[in-house]
């Protein structure tokens, strides 16, 4: 039974519809991410899931209740911009979140200080919310999320703005709160973060819900049609007849093989030619990046809907990669 | 459900709680508490000072070769002195004196005209030595009388002419009736100015007192209202744009939030208000009299004065503070803040307009009407509270409307705020505010 579950819901804001006849539902104990391009409606779908706002249609069920203000208790949410009082000290300000969640004085002020000592801040307890970086208050922020223990974990962009460490320490920290049972939700843009944390994933576009399932199920259901190789010389083996488009990076390319019945096979005679022509450092099979997919399924649902919308979205257009050059084979 | 009235009480408190102690904790408040009632107590005091002070003494010389004249002057201008001491010092008139300016000391000096007088003269006029110099010279024809010119050192000391014109008309008038034989004794019966005593009624000893009194606490009341109900505006709209209401609206209801900042911030008014009128009775308890040039004015204000005063304070406050809430939550920034805030504004500059008028005439048909309206009811109902005798059931009337309409725009504002808080980008426009009440 789900965790969260959303039924059907739609919102929409003035005459932007940020969130179309959306169902998605979370199991208890897994990591689930909520992905899309910037302007799908991830910020909308999580808000309605903690009822800042409710859905205009639809439902919302939190711990197989529907939804009630009194199930907040058990949910922690890291809203996706950061909100803390800039005046306030540090310490302060997370006893006084953590008051505001029933945890005594002394409980939150110790929980404060043990998540500080993990993420390595202690040294801004005593200073002012103001004094500090982003990614420092960024870390206050994620703090103050957890200090009721919260059986629900629901994060806005939990990652943006942070450097690749302090990036790294919060997905541990996520990890770890899954594996002590915990249920985390959270949403990114960024979809090569999420196919190594995540069970489950959804993701969304325009409001619509383009593909969702666990990870493993998701990939697997895709033919391992990607070619990452890296080589130095002679790149005309580029041109064999099983390549259907390449991506030329120096030194590297990623290819994508043409839909066929033998596609291992192809790839064995595509990896034969290649060390006939070059010198190969590294040939991998692999299936498509959840990037891909996206993209793909994108592509094949314009048609039927909101065609102009999404070949003029930039959001769309941010998720090619600007520094790759296609190259028809 | 009884449970969720209980705890979100709780989380009101919290709210205020945190709002209260990192507001109090700020230099601002330290800086207001201080500076304000330093910056009004050097106004009242320094005008009167600097009144007390500009008329204190002046030197005068007196040019005739009439000696004898010369003398009556001057104990006529000295007699004048000490009547209008007495007058002042006199607890039944308190504010006689008040009223015009302390009649100054005069100095004379008797100068026998000569060749070189009037360049003498002139030159102590120009150096500051002398305030003025009166010619005095004798008529041509016997019986006339002698002719009269004042030079003052500048046009202002036109107190100073007078004073002199109304000494000199005693002396000649009493020269005169000597030339017809009345004896002195009688000529000074005959020439002693008449006083009205003035009778005060019992019930309030100490009017003057009690309007400034009042007055002065009519004012913190406007001020500290409108200040306090901009900060509670003016944190609103910091909070929305640190994006501090998400986390906050994860756990606590808007209503709370809103509930917890208007008392929280209240409450840090209220901590201001209270400082400054413990400092003031102590003052008072203390007995310090203070001194305005002469007249004695204490802190008159009876101990219902101060409870209605806090009483209408309070509604004030919460009145102007819900709607400060509500035009915070509707506006994304101090600009747009400024666009709406005459609707706070105008109502109470419209009460600080009629302390004018209505300070004399608190029971007029007028202030009786305005008084009931609840916007005016804080500030005009604690004006008549204090000087005037209003009905019982006017007050009691006065508290119900101004309750009764603070329970109402909490009711908008709550609704209002629970959907503009997280409203950024447009100012909403009114159908899109109606409908916003529609919604729940």
């Amino acid at each position: 039974m789900s965790i969260v579950q959303l039924n059907h819901v739609r919102k929409v804001y003035d005459t932007k519809v940020a969130v179309a006849d959306l169902s998605v539902a979370i199991e208890p104990g897994t990591m689930f991410g909520l992905l899309g391009p910037n302007g799908s409606g991830k910020t909308s779908t999580i808000r309605m899931m903690i009822g800042i706002t409710v859905p205009d249609s639809g439902s919302v069920s939190l711990f197989k209740e529907p939804f009630a203000r009194r199930l907040l208790g058990q949910v922690g949410y890291l809203p996706e911009e950061r909100g803390l009082y800039k005046k306030m000290k540090v310490i302060d300000q997370l006893v006084f979140l953590g008051r505001l969640h029933y945890v005594p004085a002394a409980l939150a002020e110790k929980r404060a200080r043990d998540w500080c000592e993990r993420l390595q801040i202690s040294e801004a307890l005593p200073k002012k919310t103001e004094d500090l970086s982003k990614g420092m208050q960024q870390k206050i922020q994620f703090i103050a999320t957890l200090l009721h223990d919260p059986a629900l974990i629901i994060m806005d962009e939990p990652f943006s703005g942070l450097d690749p460490v302090n990036a790294l320490l919060l997905m541990d920290t996520l990890l770890d709160l899954r594996r002590q049972g915990r249920t985390v939700i959270f949403s990114t843009h960024r979809m090569d973060q999420v196919e190594k944390l995540c069970d489950n994933i959804a993701l969304i576009h325009n409001g619509h819900l383009v593909l969702s399932g666990s990870m493993g199920e998701i990939k697997s259901s895709y033919p391992r049609n990607r070619v990452h190789i890296s080589f130095e010389g002679d790149d005309s083996f580029l041109t064999h007849p099983a390549v259907e488009s390449v991506k030329r990076y120096p030194g590297q390319a990623d290819i994508k093989l043409r839909p066929s019945a033998t596609l291992a096979d192809d790839a064995q005679s595509l990896l034969a030619q290649a060390i006939s022509r070059a010198r190969i450092l590294r040939f991998e099979v692999i299936e498509p990046t959840l990037e891909e997919i996206f993209i793909e399924k994108v592509q094949q649902t314009a048609p039927d809907e909101e065609r102009l919308e999404s070949a003029t979205s930039p959001a769309v257009d941010s998720l090619a990669k600007p520094e790759g050059s296609c190259l028809n084979a | 459900m009884p449970r969720l009235g209980a705890v979100s009480m709780r989380n009101v408190w919290l709210i205020a709680h945190r709002e209260y102690v990192e507001r109090i904790r700020t230099r601002g408040f330290i800086i207001t508490t201080v500076l304000i009632p330093l910056i009004m107590g050097g106004l009242l005091f320094g005008g009167a000072f600097l009144g007390s002070t500009t008329s204190q003494e002046s030197h005068i010389a007196i040019v005739s070769s009439d000696t004898q004249l010369i003398l009556d002057l001057q104990t006529e201008l000295q007699r004048r002195q000490l009547q209008q001491q007495e007058t002042a010092a006199d607890p039944q008139h308190p504010s006689t004196a008040s009223q015009q300016n302390k009649p100054p000391a005069i100095i004379v000096d008797a100068v026998d005209p000569g060749p070189g007088t009037r360049a003498r003269l002139d030159a102590d006029l120009a150096s500051g030595d002398l305030d003025g110099y009166l010619w005095i010279t004798p008529a041509t024809t016997p019986g006339a009388r002698p002719s009269f010119v004042f030079t003052p050192r500048s046009a202002n000391r036109s107190s100073l002419k007078n004073t002199l014109a109304a000494a000199l008309g005693t002396v000649l008038i009493r020269e005169q009736l000597a030339h017809q034989g009345v004896v002195a004794s009688d000529a000074d019966t005959m020439l002693q100015p008449v006083v009205i005593a003035g009778s005060q009624r019992a019930a309030q000893p100490d009017r003057a007192s009690a309007e400034i009194s009042v007055s002065v606490l009519f004012f913190v009341m406007y001020m500290v209202i409108m200040l306090y109900g901009m900060n509670v505006a003016r944190s609103i709209i910091e909070e929305k744009t640190s994006r501090i209401f998400e986390v906050m609206l994860a756990t606590v209801r808007p209503e709370a939030m809103m509930a917890g900042k208007i008392i929280g911030v209240g409450s840090v008014g209220l901590t201001q208000v209270g400082i400054w009128l413990a400092a003031l009775l102590a003052f008072a308890g203390a007995s310090v009299a203070v001194h305005f040039g002469g007249d004695s004015l204490h802190v008159a204000l009876t101990a219902a004065q101060v409870v209605f005063f806090f009483v209408y304070f309070i509604l004030g406050y919460l009145f102007y503070a819900s709607i400060a809430a509500a035009l915070g939550a509707m506006t994304n920034s101090e600009q747009e803040l400024q666009q709406l805030n005459m609707f706070l504004m105008i109502p109470l500059m419209v009460c600080f307009v009629l302390l004018g008028p209505l300070i004399n005439t608190p029971d007029s048909t007028l202030a009786r009407v305005l008084a009931l309206f609840p916007p005016f009811t804080p500030l005009l109902m604690y004006l008549r509270v204090s000087l005037g005798q209003p009905r019982p059931w006017e007050v009691a009337l006065s508290l119900v409307l101004t309750s009764a309409s603070i329970g109402v725009i909490v009711w908008i504002t709550s609704r209002i705020y629970r959907i503009g808080v997280l409203m950024y980008g447009k100012r909403p426009n009114l159908p899109e505010i109606i409908r916003w009440l529609k919604y729940s």
